[in-house]
Order: C-alpha cells, then sequence, then structure tokens
C-alpha cells in the first residue's frame, strides 16, 4: 500500500475555493495596505485641519521668512485661474522695497525676486542669491560696444572671476605719500635720539571706530586744526559700487593714515633749534607763518640773540667764509633764520614724505595733494573686521617688502580665493558676499502691511 | 521575476534612459541660475516624469485585480513595474535636486526609498527563493492550503497505522469537508451509493482513483506493534499536529531518519511498508514547515512594499497638487 | 444392456443384498438404498456420462467403474467405500482440486460448490500437484451470468442442461487438453450468443464456473407503489416464458412493477441507477431540466461596468461551431432531445434508462409521469432476459428503427433530405448489431462493409501509430462512423472498438452506397465531414512521435495535447493565474496550482487535452466532447453527474454547485434560484484568445505547451543517459 502521489490525489486535498479564502498573510497585507494608506491620509488631512501648511513646503524657510511657515498664501498668492509655484514679486514688496540694480537695466531682463531670493532652502540667509543669479547677466563682462574688457564666463569667485583691477598689469598706488613700507617694518630709531622700536600695522592703519592710544600719535598734531581738507587728499570712495543696504559702523575699512596720529611720534617737525615747537603739520602758508611768528617771538625774548658767531662745524671747506661774528637786525634775523628753517622743512623734512611743488623758486612750494586710494576695491565690500583674526602680513605678504609707494599692497584674488571657496571647509564665496545688487540709495520706505496677531501662528 | 537575458531589452531602454536624464540633469543642475529645483520647469518635468512611473508601477496592483483584461500581458506589466519604478527614484531625486525639502517631501522621498529598495530586495527574492522552494521542497504544495493538507496527512497517517495496528480510536475530524479539487465532490455520491464501479475496461485502468479496493488487512499483535503505537502516539502525531514546535526528532532531518530507522528493526516485515509511508508522511510534512518559511520570505517583503507605495502615491497625488497650487 | 426392463437384479451393495429393476445404474441402486456415493459430473435429470468417475465403486472387476453408468449386473458385490475406492476418490479430488481456484465464486458465495465440499470432506488440504499455469479466462460478457473458465471440471452439466433440458443448444464443448473447455456457439463470448440466459447452465454448474451475475443489489428497493413478482406470474409474462425458474427465483426482486402517478417523477437526471424501464401503461415526459448554463463563461451582461470590462476584456463570443445547428441532446431512452427544448414523450412500449442499467451511467434526464404509467422496473439481468427475448426483442427492434431513422438520422440535418421511401427501404435493412466491451466493430485496415449509427454505449475510434494507438474519438449515441471507409478506398482508416455495452444501427454497404447515389446533398455533407476527420486524425497523428521515457510516460505527459505547466525557477506561487482563471470563469477557478512536478516545472491541474480523452466516456448527455480542433470542452447541458471528474485520471474535471435560475415546481411560471452542479474544465479560454493563466503570469512562468516539443529537449537528453 505505498503511497502514490498522482495529480488527481494532490489536487484532491485542494479546497476548490482556496485563493477567495484569507489567510493570516492576506489579512495582513489586505489591513496594511489599507491602514497604512490611512494613516497618511489622516496625517496630511490632520495637518490641512490644523491649517499648518509646513508639510507641503519643500523646505524649511530661512531666517528672516520662519515666521511664515505655515502661512504659504503669504507669498504664494492666489494668480487668477492658475497655479503660483514661486512667490509674486508683490508679495515680496509687501515688506521689502527691493531697489533697482540699475536705472539703465532694461525692464525686461529685471528678475522677480524668488529667481535670486530662493526660499525653502533650509535656515539659510535668504539673500544669499546664487552665483547663477549673478553670471547671467555678468558672466561675460562686456562694454557696450561688445568688446571685452577683462573677462568672460565668469562663474563664481574661483571659476573665471579676475584679479582685482588694482591689482591688474602697470596699476600703481596713485598716492603722492612717500612711504617705504619695508623700513618701517624693520627695527627703526623712534625719531631723531629715540630708540629703536619695531613698528606693527596697527600703529599706523586702523579703522576708524578704532579707540586705543595712538602709539606713535601726537596729541598737539592729533587734535590740531588743520587749513587743508581730507576730501582733497582722499580719492573719493564710492566711485562704482553700490552702497551697503546698511551703513558702515567704521570698523570695516582702514582709516586713512594720518600725520598727527601715525607719524607724529617720530617724524619730528622741528624747524630750529632753539625753538622747541614744531611747525604744525599744514600748508606751507601756514607753516611759514608760524615760522615767522615763532622767530619774532624768539627775538623779541632773546635780543641778544641778533649777533651770531659762526660755527666752525659748518665751515664747509671750498665755500667763502662767513664773518665770525655778524650782528644782524631783528627783522634780518627773523628772514635769515626762516630761511633757514624753510629749508630744512622744504628740503628736508616735509619732502621725506610729501611730494612738494615749486620747491626750487622763492615762492612758498605747493605740497602735492595725496591721493589717497580709500577702497581699493570699488565694486565690493570688505570688511577688515570680519578678518581681524587674521594678522595684516598674513594677506598683506607684500607690505614687509614693499619700498616704493607706488606699489599696491592689497592681497591678490587668490588670497582671497583660499578662504572663500565652495563647499562647508570653505568661507562664503559666493557672488553676494563681496557684490551688492540692489541699489539702496534708491530706497524707498515701505508702509506696513501685517498686523503682530496675523502672524503669531507662525513657525513655533 | 527572474532576471534573464529576456528582459535585456528593458534593461538597456531604462539605462539608455537613465544616461539621457542624468545628462538632462547634471546639463540642467549646471545652468540653473538657482541650482536644481523642484518647482523650475525641467524640475516639474522630471517630477512628473517620475511620478508617471510610480503610478505605473502603482497600477499593477489594479492591473493584478483585472487579470482578464486585455490590457497588455501581466509580464509586460511586470517587467515595466521593475524597471520604470526603478527608474523612478533617480527621476525624483533630479526633481527634488537631491534636496529632501520639507517635512512633506521628506516623508515622500523616504517613502519612495524604502518602496524601491523592498522592491529591489523582493526582485532579488524572487530570483532566488523560488530556486531554493524548487530544490528543497519537492513536495511542496499550495502554502495556503498547507493547513489542510497537514490535517489530511495526519489523517492518512491515522489510517495507515490503523490498518497495521487495528483501531486506535485515533478521531476522525468529521467536519465539514470544503468544496475540493481534482473531481472530489464527483467522488462522494458514488462512494455513497454502494454501487460498484464498472463502466469500461479503459476508464477503470485510467481513473483508477475512482475505484478504491480494500487491501487486505494483516494486523500485528500487541507486543509486534507496540514500538510503533508508542512512537506513533507520542511523537509522531505530536508532530504531524504541530511541525513547528521547536525540539522535536522529527523537524530535523537526519535524526528523522535515524529514528525511522530504529525501528525498521524493531518491526516485522509486515509493517515495513506502512513505516515507510509514516516517514514519507513525516517528511512531506517537514518539508512544509521550509515552504512555509520559504513564502514568508519570498513574500513578506509586498507587507512593507505594498502599503507603503500605496501611501507614496497618496501622499504623492498631494504634493503634486499642493506644490502646483503653491 | 440385456434383460427385461421390468425383470429385477440382485445384487449387493457393501454387504447389503439390494434388488433393482434391470438396466438400473450402479449409482441409482446404491441411493435406492440409501447409500450415498458422492458425484460431481452426475444429475439426476441429465443422460449420466460418467466423466469426473469421482463415483467408482469396486465391482470385482479389474478395474473400478464409474457407478453413474454402470448398469446393474445379477450378482455383482459393489463396494462402494473400501480403502481402494476411498484412495482412487480422493486422489481424483486432488487432482481435480489443483486445479481450481482456491475458493471458487460459488463457494464464496454460498458455500455450496460441491467439488470444494467433497475436497472437504475428504480432508483434502493443499494439493500435491502443480497448478495450471495458464489461465482458461473469464467471459464476462453476459449480463446475468457470468463465466469463470478456470473453476469449470469439464462436467459437461451444463451442456446437457442447454441441450436436454432447455433444447437451446447453445452450449458445447471446445479445445483440447489444458484448454478443452465449454463453449457458447462457436465459442462467441456468452453474452454475444443466442443463449436466451434461461438460466438452466448456472443452476446445473457444481462449482462457481457458471454463476449468476450478482447485480447492485439484487433486489430493487420495494416501495408502496410497486408489486414483486412470484416466479408464476413471471412466468406468465411473454417475455420471460423459457426462462429456468431457479434463475428467476434467484434473481426474484430484480423485477417489479411501479405505478407512477401524474406528475411523479421515474427518474432524476444525473443521478447513479442500475435499472431500467419498460412502459407498459401511460404516457412519460421526458425532459432536461438542468439549466443549460454556466459552463460556457457567461461574461458580458448587463450594467456600464461590466459592457466596460467586456470591452476591455477582448471577450468574443463563446461560439461553439456546431451548436449553430440545430443540435440534439442523446438521452438514455428512444428519443433524443433537442437542444432548444429539451422535451420529448415516451409511450407503453418503450424501453428507458438501458445505459444507466446496462453500463452503470448516471441517468442522462429526467422522466416524468405524464398520465399514470405502469411500467416495469428492471435490473441489468433481467433486461438481459427480456432482451434476449425474440418476442420482446421484435418489437423493441421495430420501435428503435423507426425512431432512430426518422429522429436520429434526420435529425442530423444532413440526413434531413432522404425521402421517406429510403427512410421505409432502411427500415427493412438495417440491424440491431450489439457488442461487448472490448469488442472490435471495425479492424483498421478492414474491407469496409456497412455504416454505423450508435445506439448505446460508447465506441472508441483509435488509429495505430508505431508503439502504441492514438484515440481519435469516443463516439457515443447518436454519433454515427464508417462513412470514411465507404466513401474512401473501402477499407476501414480507424479502429472502431466497442467500450462497454454497445449497441449500434448497422446500415449495410449497399443501401449506404444507394443513398449516396440518390442523395448527393447527404453525399456532398458526408464527404465534407469524412474530409474534415480525416486531416484532424491526420494531425493529430503527426504530432505522435515516440520518445519514450520513464518519468514522462509515467506522468501521462505523453497523452497530454496542451498541458500547462509553471516554471518553478521563476514561479513565485503568487496565484495570478489561478486568480486570472477565476475571474475569466465567473469566479471559479478551473486551474489548482498543484501536482506532479517533471524536471523543474509544475504540471498544473487543468486540463491536457488528452490524446485519449477518458473523461468523456460515459457522459450519459454526450456534453463533453473534442472540438474539431483540439480542445476538449463541456456543454453547458452538462447535468452535472460528476462521471466525467471521477474518470479524468489526473482530477481536471471539478465540480462547482452553480446557483442558477430554475423554474419552480411549485409555482409554475415562477423562476427560483437552485443550486446545480455542474462540471467546468480548461477551456482553454478560447473566448479570450489565449488562456488566461497564461496571459495574466507576471513572472513568465506559466506556459501552456505540447508537452512532446516543449520538453523535446529534456526527454531527449533523459533518453541519452
Amino acid at each position: 500500500m505505498a503511497r502514490t502521489r498522482t495529480t488527481k490525489v494532490l489536487a484532491q486535498r485542494i479546497d476548490l475555493n482556496y485563493f477567495k479564502r484569507p489567510t493570516p498573510y492576506k489579512r495582513a497585507k489586505l489591513a496594511l495596505s489599507v491602514l497604512v494608506p490611512l494613516l497618511a491620509l489622516g496625517w496630511i488631512g490632520w495637518r490641512g485641519f490644523s491649517r499648518d501648511s509646513r508639510v507641503y513646503s519643500s523646505g524649511r524657510m530661512s531666517e528672516a521668512h520662519a515666521v511664515l511657515e505655515k502661512q504659504c498664501a503669504v507669498c504664494h498668492l492666489k494668480k487668477e485661474r492658475a497655479f503660483s509655484s514661486k512667490a509674486v514679486d508683490s508679495a515680496c514688496l509687501g515688506c521689502h522695497d527691493g531697489p533697482v540694480h540699475h536705472e539703465n537695466q532694461i525692464k525686461a531682463e529685471v528678475p522677480e525676486c524668488a529667481d535670486c531670493h530662493v526660499e525653502h532652502r533650509g535656515r539659510v540667509n535668504i539673500r544669499a542669491a546664487s552665483n547663477e543669479s549673478c553670471t547671467e547677466c555678468h558672466g561675460n563682462l562686456k562694454a557696450g560696444d561688445g568688446a571685452v574688457h577683462y573677462a568672460t564666463n565668469i562663474r563664481s569667485l574661483g571659476d573665471g572671476h579676475p584679479e582685482f583691477a588694482a591689482l591688474r598689469q602697470g596699476a600703481k598706488d596713485p598716492g603722492t605719500i612717500l612711504l617705504n613700507h619695508a623700513t618701517h617694518l624693520k627695527p627703526i630709531r623712534r625719531g631723531p635720539n629715540g630708540p629703536i622700536v619695531q613698528l606693527e600695522c596697527g600703529d599706523c592703519h586702523r579703522t576708524a571706530a578704532t579707540n586705543a592710544p595712538w602709539t606713535y600719535g601726537d596729541a598737539q598734531f592729533a587734535t590740531a586744526t588743520v587749513s587743508y581738507k581730507d576730501e582733497k587728499e582722499f580719492l573719493p570712495v564710492r566711485a562704482q559700487g553700490l552702497p551697503r543696504r546698511r551703513g558702515l559702523d567704521g570698523r570695516e575699512y582702514m582709516a586713512p593714515v594720518k600725520f598727527g596720529t601715525a607719524c607724529a611720534g617720530c617724524h619730528s617737525l622741528a624747524f630750529d633749534k632753539r625753538i622747541d615747537e614744531q611747525v604744525p603739520h599744514d600748508k606751507p602758508e601756514i607753516v611759514h607763518a608760524f615760522v615767522v611768528k615763532k622767530l619774532q617771538e624768539y627775538i623779541a625774548t632773546h635780543p641778544s640773540e641778533v649777533r651770531v658767531l659762526r660755527d666752525p662745524s659748518r665751515d664747509l671747506t671750498g665755500k667763502p667764509l662767513r664773518p665770525k661774528v655778524r650782528v644782524l637786525t631783528a627783522s634780518q634775523s627773523v628772514a635769515e633764520r626762516t630761511d633757514d628753517a624753510e629749508k630744512l622743512l622744504w628740503r628736508k623734512t616735509c619732502k621725506q614724505c610729501h611730494v612738494l611743488e615749486n620747491s626750487t623758486g622763492s615762492a612758498l612750494p605747493r605740497i602735492a595733494a595725496g591721493r589717497i586710494t580709500q577702497r581699493w576695491l570699488p565694486h565690493a565690500k570688505f570688511d577688515h573686521d570680519a578678518h581681524r583674526g587674521f594678522s595684516c602680513v598674513s594677506c598683506h605678504v607684500k607690505a614687509v617688502s614693499s619700498k616704493e609707494s607706488s606699489d599696491v599692497l592689497i592681497p591678490g584674488i587668490a588670497n582671497c580665493q583660499a578662504c572663500h571657496a565652495p563647499g562647508p571647509a570653505h568661507a562664503e564665496s559666493r557672488c553676494f558676499e563681496c557684490h551688492t545688487y540692489h541699489d539702496w540709495s534708491k530706497r524707498k520706505e515701505v508702509r506696513p502691511t501685517y498686523v503682530m496677531p496675523g502672524l503669531q501662528t507662525g513657525g513655533k | 521575476m527572474i532576471i534573464d537575458p529576456t528582459q535585456r531589452k528593458w534593461a538597456l531602454g531604462s539605462l539608455a534612459f537613465f544616461a539621457i536624464s542624468t545628462l538632462a540633469y547634471v546639463l540642467y543642475a549646471v545652468s540653473a541660475s538657482s541650482g536644481p529645483r523642484g518647482g523650475s520647469f525641467v524640475g516639474l518635468i522630471f517630477g512628473s516624469v517620475g511620478f508617471a512611473f510610480m503610478w505605473f508601477a502603482a497600477l499593477l496592483g489594479a492591473r493584478k485585480r483585472v487579470p482578464t483584461w486585455r490590457l497588455g500581458r501581466a509580464q509586460a506589466w511586470m517587467r515595466g513595474h521593475l524597471w520604470l519604478g526603478l527608474l523612478s527614484l533617480p527621476l525624483i531625486l533630479f526633481h527634488g535636486g537631491f534636496h529632501f525639502g520639507g517635512t512633506l517631501t521628506r516623508v515622500l522621498m523616504w517613502l519612495l526609498i524604502i518602496t524601491v529598495a523592498s522592491g529591489l530586495f523582493g526582485a532579488a527574492l524572487q530570483n532566488y527563493v523560488p530556486r531554493m522552494m524548487t530544490t528543497d521542497v519537492p513536495l511542496e504544495t499550495i502554502y495556503d492550503e498547507i493547513g489542510n493538507v497537514r490535517k489530511s496527512l495526519r489523517e492518512e497517517a491515522d489510517r495507515a497505522m490503523e490498518s497495521i495496528c487495528g483501531p486506535m480510536g485515533l478521531s476522525v475530524d468529521t467536519a465539514e469537508e470544503p468544496l475540493r479539487a481534482g473531481g472530489f465532490s464527483a467522488l462522494r455520491p458514488i462512494a455513497a451509493s454502494s454501487a460498484p464501479l464498472r463502466t469500461s475496461a479503459a476508464v477503470s485502468a485510467g481513473a483508477s482513483a475512482a475505484v478504491a479496493v480494500a487491501a487486505e488487512r494483516i494486523f500485528l499483535n500487541a507486543e509486534e506493534s507496540a514500538p510503533l503505537e508508542r512512537f506513533y502516539i507520542s511523537e509522531m502525531r505530536a508532530y504531524l499536529e504541530d511541525p513547528k514546535r521547536r525540539g522535536q526528532r522529527l523537524g530535523d532531518a537526519n535524526k528523522a531518519r535515524c529514528a525511522f530507522a530504529g525501528l525498521q528493526t524493531l518491526l516485522p516485515a509486515a509493517a515495513q511498508a506502512t513505516l515507510k509511508d509514516l516517514e514519507e508522511i513525516c517528511d512531506e510534512s517537514r518539508q512544509f514547515v521550509r515552504q512555509e518559511r520559504l513564502h514568508h520570505w519570498l513574500h513578506g517583503w509586498l507587507l512593507v512594499h505594498i502599503p507603503l507605495s500605496l501611501a507614496l502615491m497618496i501622499l504623492g497625488a498631494v504634493h503634486a497638487v499642493m506644490a502646483l497650487r503653491y | 444392456m440385456g434383460g427385461n426392463a421390468n425383470s429385477l437384479v440382485e445384487l449387493s451393495i457393501d454387504g447389503k443384498a439390494v434388488q433393482v429393476p434391470a438396466g438400473t445404474t450402479v449409482y441409482d441402486a446404491a441411493r435406492l438404498n440409501g447409500i450415498a456415493i458422492p458425484t460431481l459430473c452426475h444429475l439426476q435429470n441429465q443422460t449420466p456420462v460418467g466423466v469426473c468417475r469421482l463415483c467408482v465403486v469396486d465391482t470385482g472387476a479389474r478395474v473400478l467403474s464409474a457407478s453413474c453408468v454402470r448398469p446393474v449386473e445379477p450378482g455383482m458385490k459393489v463396494v462402494t467405500n473400501s480403502e481402494k475406492v476411498l484412495a482412487a476418490r480422493k486422489t481424483l479430488l486432488e487432482l481435480l482440486m489443483a486445479d481450481h481456484p482456491a475458493s471458487c465464486t460459488r463457494q464464496n458465495r454460498s458455500g455450496d460448490c460441491e467439488l470444494e465440499t467433497l475436497a472437504k470432506s475428504a480432508g483434502i488440504g493443499a494439493s500435491r500437484f502443480t497448478r495450471r499455469t495458464v489461465s482458461r479466462g473469464e467471459d464476462d460478457s453476459s449480463l446475468a451470468i457470468a463465466v469463470d473458465h478456470d473453476a469449470c471440471i469439464l462436467c459437461d452439466r451444463c451442456i446437457r442442461g442447454c441441450d436436454e433440458v432447455k433444447n437451446n443448444f447453445v452450449l458445447g464443448r471446445m479445445g483440447k487438453g489444458y484448454a478443452a473447455g465449454i463453449a457458447f456457439d462457436l465459442n462467441a463470448p456468452m453474452g454475444d450468443s443466442t443463449c436466451i440466459s434461461c438460466g438452466e447452465c448456472m443452476v446445473s454448474c457444481p462449482t462457481g464456473a457458471l454463476t449468476n451475475k450478482v447485480v447492485v443489489g439484487t433486489e430493487i428497493a420495494a416501495g408502496s407503489d410497486s408489486q414483486t413478482f412470484s416466479v408464476e406470474q413471471l412466468h406468465k409474462l411473454p417475455v420471460f416464458a423459457g426462462v429456468s425458474g431457479t434463475f428467476l427465483e434467484l434473481n426474484r426482486g430484480a423485477i417489479v412493477q411501479r405505478r407512477f402517478r401524474k406528475g411523479e417523477a421515474i427518474c432524476r437526471e444525473g443521478e447513479f441507477g442500475s435499472t431500467a424501464f419498460y412502459i407498459v401503461e401511460g404516457k412519460a415526459q421526458v425532459a432536461i431540466s438542468t439549466p443549460i448554463a454556466h459552463v460556457k463563461t457567461q461574461g458580458g451582461g448587463q450594467g456600464f461596468f461590466k459592457k466596460l470590462s467586456s470591452i476591455l476584456v477582448g471577450r468574443e463570443e463563446d461560439k461553439r461551431e456546431e451548436e449553430a445547428r440545430d443540435r440534439s441532446i442523446p438521452i438514455d431512452a428512444s428519443v433524443d432531445l433537442s437542444y432548444g427544448n429539451p422535451v420529448a414523450e415516451l409511450g407503453p412500449g418503450d424501453l428507458f434508462g438501458e445505459m444507466t442499467c446496462m453500463n452503470f451511467y448516471p441517468r442522462s434526464a429526467t422522466v416524468r409521469a405524464e398520465s399514470d404509467v405502469v411500467a416495469f422496473e428492471m435490473l441489468r439481468n433481467v433486461l438481459d432476459i427480456m432482451m434476449k427475448n425474440k418476442t420482446f426483442r421484435a418489437q423493441l427492434d421495430n420501435n428503435y428503427r423507426r425512431r432512430a431513422l426518422e429522429n436520429h438520422l434526420r435529425g442530423v440535418p444532413m440526413f434531413a433530405q432522404l425521402s421517406p421511401d429510403f427512410i421505409e427501404r432502411l427500415k427493412q435493412s438495417v440491424e440491431l448489431v450489439r457488442y461487448g466491451p472490448g469488442q472490435m466493430i471495425a479492424r483498421q485496415g478492414e474491407a469496409a462493409g456497412s455504416f454505423y449509427l450508435v445506439r448505446i454505449g460508447f465506441v472508441k475510434i483509435s488509429e495505430e501509430y508505431p508503439g502504441g494507438e492514438l484515440v481519435l474519438a469516443y463516439l457515443s449515441r447518436g454519433d454515427y462512423f464508417g462513412e470514411i471507409g465507404l466513401l474512401g478506398g473501402g477499407v476501414r482508416t480507424a479502429t472502431c472498438t466497442a467500450l462497454d455495452h454497445v449497441e449500434v444501427v448497422r446500415i449495410p454497404g449497399e443501401d449506404f452506397r444507394e443513398m449516396m447515389e440518390r442523395f448527393p446533398g447527404v453525399r456532398s455533407g458526408l464527404e465534407a465531414v469524412a474530409a474534415e476527420r480525416r486531416a484532424a486524425n491526420a494531425q493529430r497523428l503527426q504530432m505522435v512521435q515516440s520518445v519514450p521515457i520513464d518519468q514522462f510516460l509515467s506522468q501521462g505527459l505523453m497523452e497530454a495535447q496542451s498541458l500547462l505547466i509553471l516554471d518553478l525557477q521563476k514561479c513565485t506561487r503568487c496565484d495570478a493565474c489561478v486568480n486570472a482563471c477565476a475571474d475569466a470563469h465567473d469566479g471559479v477557478t478551473r486551474l489548482v496550482r498543484e501536482g506532479l512536478r517533471f524536471e523543474n516545472f509544475l504540471v498544473a491541474t487543468s486540463c491536457r487535452q488528452c490524446r485519449d480523452p477518458l473523461c468523456m466516456v460515459g457522459c450519459p448527455v454526450g456534453s463533453i466532447r473534442r472540438r474539431n480542433s483540439l480542445e476538449v470542452i463541456i456543454e453547458d447541458w452538462c447535468i452535472g453527474c460528476g462521471l466525467c471528474a471521477r474518470n479524468c485520471p489526473y482530477g481536471n474535471i471539478n465540480l462547482h454547485p452553480f446557483e442558477v435560475m430554475a423554474e419552480d415546481p411549485e409555482h409554475a411560471g415562477w423562476q427560483k434560484a437552485v443550486v446545480q452542479q455542474k462540471a467546468t474544465s480548461c477551456d482553454l479560454c478560447t473566448h479570450l484568445k489565449e488562456p488566461s493563466c497564461v496571459y495574466a503570469c507576471p513572472h513568465d512562468a506559466a506556459h501552456r505547451v505540447d508537452p512532446r516539443k516543449f520538453f523535446a529537449g529534456i526527454v531527449g537528453r533523459g533518453s541519452i543517459s
């Protein structure tokens, strides 16, 4: 009675309707297939019911807009018979004024706010526009005539950005103040009889907001009122760049180096060894008047000084000797001494740093305008304060070795790119970091639209 | 679905599609002013094509509900399901520019990833497990019917035992019989009537199942049958009742073989055939345990795949509507 | 044997002096004097022949003599129980027993096998002699009497009973030596001989060689309205004249007279039974009441969704080409039912239920009494006796010829144009011929003689091919065959064998040829059918190649024309095929994903379209049949008897309860939902162009294949290894 396996015997073990009968597996499948979608639907329904539309958001909103997370419709204004996939400008303009970029920008090419300011990218800075939104127009730096002047195909700071204009081939510092940075950065004697000192960059270069006492300044000069105007000495700042949205706090840029605070400590403006006072750091006319006045006062108080003894140490061979003792009139004495003092000043003291025009004649010389550059990067912004952790020479490497004042000592773009590069290991490198789009000088005021309670249901 | 050379066309097609869309994505991602976004034109195209693929994949479930509708062979649907479903993942990743976005989109993305992953897992299993089932479970039956078949095996074993040991009072389940296949119900009225089955020689030769011949009964005496009875009652019947309980000797193929070999030496020749039958029954029962396990592997992943894909479709639709609205 | 018949002879038996008339045999002399001598071949009412020699006695002569034939002689000293006599008898018994079945049918049934009784009393156990190794065979052809030649001891009692007692002269001897035995007519099977089943031989037989066949419970369950007959009463009925009283006694209760009131059901379709009915009085209505439905898939239907789905499904009308014409449903009576209106009437003298009675097929139709009906209900052996009765048979024949030729032959549209006078002529010349199971009606290669119309039973049409036999068709009632041979070269192209008790109407060749000449329409129609059949046969034969391999054969895969196989390495057991099947067939699956494996394929339980469709054998209404192309289909007039499902060796046919609307018997004109069983089997989704299971398999695992082609590679490999 061996067991036989025939198709018929096998089939007869099977319930004909087995496939209609539920099994635990089928039940589980059915239950899950109903339950999970219901759960999903319930969840989304609950969210919808509790009027919290954050779930639909394609990402978290920027810091500034976090308060709007639950309220899609604030930005996504409903258009008539159309879906609005991005926020309309009118929604943005409800709170913000986005001044136009250029006056002469073609209207059709003005992008919408949301084209550059992409929301729902997490808690990011909404102002951070992508490189592409800039390079779309500014990728090729063509002039109106179509010629390429500087660069084409600019994509980012690291890719195609040209070197700073100030550092281009042949570019020179237009300033007329003569300074040898190399000498100043070596140990140097402080003043004619002073000790040897080592200057720091910060001894001369400081932002306007720095309030530490100056090491090498002289209060007399620092506080003195001068007749020349800074504006005439400095090149204008906002030559081409757009203004920042918010004003400067004085820590961003180095203030121009001033004689009174930076130089006077060492560079004495003494003009006569009998007189302790130094000439004011001012125009030659003022200096002349000061010298004459001081000498007249001196003669008046020291009448004996009209007798002039020949100083043998100044007896230069080959020259006719002066009489041993000469007695001059007071005015003669003043004139002679003035002449001596001014020779010293015009030929040496002033000329050490300034370019003097017409110094050979008898007339007073004219000091050439300083032409000091205040902003080397006219189209961009830079913040020294943000970089304060770095020693100056780590960027301004050339300063240590620069012997000519015509040397432009700002670091090259490569120096910036060392830190400012894409990726999490680097500092921000997008265009907006340095360049400004909106012309905030044309800013208009916005009338407030929202009331507090209306937005209070915002993000937690 | 087994991945074999017949899938080449689909595979190459999908690969080509993937390559083209990757290329498109790269070009788009590089050129887009504010990076790849779902809401941009290209992003929407990626999104809608990906979503369409997902829908197609999900429609397989609906397709299976109407197997006879001539909407294309199920096999083609399955291949489409497999390949297009797979393609939907990169397309959706392209759609989102590899960002997971907000809550809903994040949930969607994870649902999609899990669904595709479970699908891939399932496809891998379907390549592997059926072969295993074929070699490991030669006596395989229909999974849903394992319970019934087990019951019938137990009854068969009871009958086999009673055929040599005499009535043992093993309970006979008289529960209502279901409608059985194999022309089973046709046998019942005949069995009920006492009519001997004498149709034609041809029929009785062929349809052996119809003719039940009462076998000659040789009962063992009490002494002879004692070891078998003891074994059967204490061990084998318990095993047949619940073969999945752990620690049973018969649950292990080798131990079972030893057990039966031991009995073989104890029993007279008249019982050997029955013993062999019992061993076969045990073997079958054991194979069913294996079959169940393999079946759970083969189909278990669907418990993840199907519900999540349904949720995905629903939330995906919500996302599509909301995203187009805002 | 001289001497006066009246003179007395004196002799002594076992020392006892006895006086008997001259001419008396020793056996009779002993019997008269109360001395028992065992006999086997001797019967009181028959001429003694002395063949068994068991009655030997010692008469003092040189050898022992058989007392049954030895006349007494004066002064004879007879010893009946000496050592020598007993030893001789014992040896004889032992020899006879050596050739006797361990216990024969008679001994088993009633314990009265004379040989075994004697052997037992002589204390003979296991015989010392070798048994005969060649069986002389059995003859099962008679419906009433079973013949077991092995149990025959050649005592000739039956022969003498048949010849001397009944004067039928059917039985005689045949063969020599070991092969010697009794024979009917010229060694014809008993059922086909001129034997009238009177039963005389059977009651004469001392052993189990001739026994009464026990038919399903020899008695018909008697109802209140039934009336059993005594032997005397039966003998009064003309059809039972001349039948052995003992035989009738044995079959008492096998015939009853029943009365049915108007409207009462005489028999119901689908029931299994074992009796036939003969209407004596009254009229009965025969009808198929099973609603014709559901085997064909319904589809279509009402409602928008259903219509839509129909379009999507691409469902074609399930057209079964033959349905278009007015087809008749063959039933187990002398009339056929038309497909459109399956109702007919039967009257006195009609016999119905023959198929059920003779072949144990289920009832094919429901018969209800139209008026009060008196009918005989009889079992097979009684029916057989009646059929053997010449008058009864003549009447039956007459009835049938008329109906067969009118309804049945002319019902086939092809023959509709036969003129009445020709039909009349045919009535005279046609012949009703009966064949027993296995008997050949026509052999392939023989000269074709006649045209046949099947009346009862199943005829297997097969063709031989190298290494086997291919069954081309199973023909049942109403089918015809033999036209190919007659129309073609005059040679039979196929072998026609009776599968069970078959009765055919034989139309002689001359009449057939005349018919062909006179009615060219019939000729062209028949020729078309013949050509079609020939083409189909040729196609089938062509598919046969002999690629035998054990497993392939043992699973019957060779037999299949189309297999549903599932590649187990691809199949994920998802049951999509089963669901698709159920979906395509009104929610009922016709395939079961279980079965035997062949290589790494599962041969699913679904119709294989066998070359030899056993399922078709026995369908009482001919609703399961082969289409002209290939597939085996079940027509929707199936009555749900389940015979096909039982016959299918592979379990591919299932019975399903369907809920159908039927006429409410209690309220005329009302419809009522009833549960009706119908057989279902794979129809290859012919209405859908492609099997749904294959179409719906997502894993490319399910295929419908021709096993020979598909497994050719595997089988080829297997045969080498």
